[in-house]
């Protein structure tokens, strides 16, 4: 894998020295994690100018708030990672791109479609490789749900874009998404 | 149904779908409102956001362009004026997006002043061929930019700039136009900043009240994949004269 972090990068001293007013802390940070962010943003937006515009609005939003992030609450790298990704989503889902899928997708598709979309066993991500601990969670759920989880969290697909994607009703998809959730918490505790 | 909202896993779930990204706009501004004040939810979206976190290892990572780190330090150091989310500003969604639409409503009084000054000086069209004009405003200050018309029975349009428009050198404008029942944009074209050109409207259907134009900043040879992939420089309606 390219791109492999600085290990030993300290992301709550690099935040604690932003809210400090030290800028040299921020491109630190920039420099360590810009391209993954810049990465996981384009991949749910679709769009490498807007990608970066978010990129450009994480850090800013990064270095006026550092002074709120709480490391008994969380680490610095997940902070960091939540405001890019909710300005990515925020910006996705308020441009509200989803056509009338939710009816003709449920008016479409039947159980018949459920069930091949169930026999799915292909899968969509090559996510072994770099899930991390949350590898061996996502290997227990069936490849449809673990699809699912991905497209969502990956490609900031909503339930009716992976009800489309998949072939299967809206309503199944949603379940999916939930019991796997569910089951990610069980197998992550 | 009892409270839902009450339980601990209904929470979860909840903070869970958030992390995920599944969620529509309006439940995520409620759940973003809610963690101002809700610890209990906080805490829960926090422990989504670690266990998810892995999975962001599955994009690939992509360089950033030169320019970003100093437009990054531009806005902290203040040049800009009020720093604005840019984000917000387009997207490929941006089409169909109401809340632009409704932002754009704003800047009408601006758009109406250009129409009024258009109409008195607009030559005399024949009698009972619908007009059209479209103000193109740029999306943040919704200074007006550019007007398109059009006269229905000649199939062109004429792009005619208001104010200077600046350019990349290696960046190109470039025109479209969609009506609201098509699948996406069709672009009209490259147009050079600044010069006035007519448009032939040639395979297009005859122009509709409200249908879009805008142009946005494409590479040198204009968008390599037939749809705009740049930012808007000026975007607006078609509004019908009598």
């Amino acid at each position: 894998m390219p791109n492999r972090l600085a290990p030993d990068f300290d992301y709550e001293a690099a935040l604690k020295a932003c809210a400090a007013g030290r800028r040299p802390a921020l491109e630190a940070l920039y420099r360590q994690e810009g391209p993954r962010l810049l990465g996981v943003a384009q991949r749910l937006l679709r769009d490498r100018a807007w990608a970066e515009d978010i990129v450009h609005d994480a850090f800013v939003k990064i270095w006026n708030q550092a002074g709120s992030f709480d490391a008994g609450r969380g680490s610095g790298r997940g902070w960091v990672y939540s405001i890019t990704r909710n300005l990515a989503l925020n910006a996705l889902r308020d441009t509200a791109r989803e056509t009338g899928v939710d009816e003709d997708t449920a008016a479409a598709l039947d159980a018949r479609d459920a069930i091949e979309a169930w026999h799915d066993t292909r899968d969509a991500f090559d996510w072994r490789a770099s899930a991390g601990q949350i590898g061996p969670c996502l290997e227990q759920l069936e490849p449809v749900r673990r699809n699912c989880v991905l497209h969502a969290y990956v490609e900031g697909l909503s339930h009716s874009e992976i009800a489309q994607r998949l072939g299967a009703p809206l309503g199944t998809v949603k379940a999916w998404i939930k019991r796997s959730l569910q089951a990610l918490k069980e197998c992550l505790a | 149904m009892t409270a839902p909202q009450a339980t601990p896993d209904s929470l979860d779930d909840l903070a869970g779908e958030y992390v995920l990204g599944t969620l529509s706009a309006q439940a995520r501004r409620e759940v973003q409102a809610r963690l101002t004040h809700d610890a209990a939810l906080r805490a829960a979206v926090t422990r989504w956001e670690e266990r998810l976190l892995p999975l962001t290892n599955l994009s690939s990572p992509v360089d950033p362009s030169a320019g970003l780190w100093p437009r990054i330090t531009r806005t902290l150091d203040g040049k800009h004026s009020q720093h604005q989310p840019s984000a917000v500003r387009r997207g490929p969604g941006l089409w169909d997006s109401l809340r632009f639409w409704r932002s754009l409503a704003a800047g009408g009084m601006a758009a109406a002043l250009i129409l009024g000054s258009t109409l008195a000086l607009r030559p005399a069209t024949v009698p009972g061929t619908p007009q059209y004009v479209v103000v193109l405003v740029a999306p943040q200050s919704q200074a007006p930019g550019w007007v398109v018309q059009a006269q229905a029975g000649q199939n062109t349009v004429q792009l005619v700039p208001l104010a200077a428009t600046e350019v990349p050198p290696d960046r190109a404008l470039e025109f479209w136009t969609k009506a609201d029942g098509w699948a996406g944009p069709v672009s009209l074209g490259l147009v050079k900043p600044g010069e006035p050109v007519r448009i032939p409207l040639d395979k297009l259907p005859p122009l509709e009240p409200n249908q879009l134009f805008e142009l946005t900043l494409e590479p040198k040879t204009g968008s390599p994949i037939g749809k705009p992939t740049g930012p808007i420089q000026f975007i607006g309606r078609a509004v019908k004269m009598l």
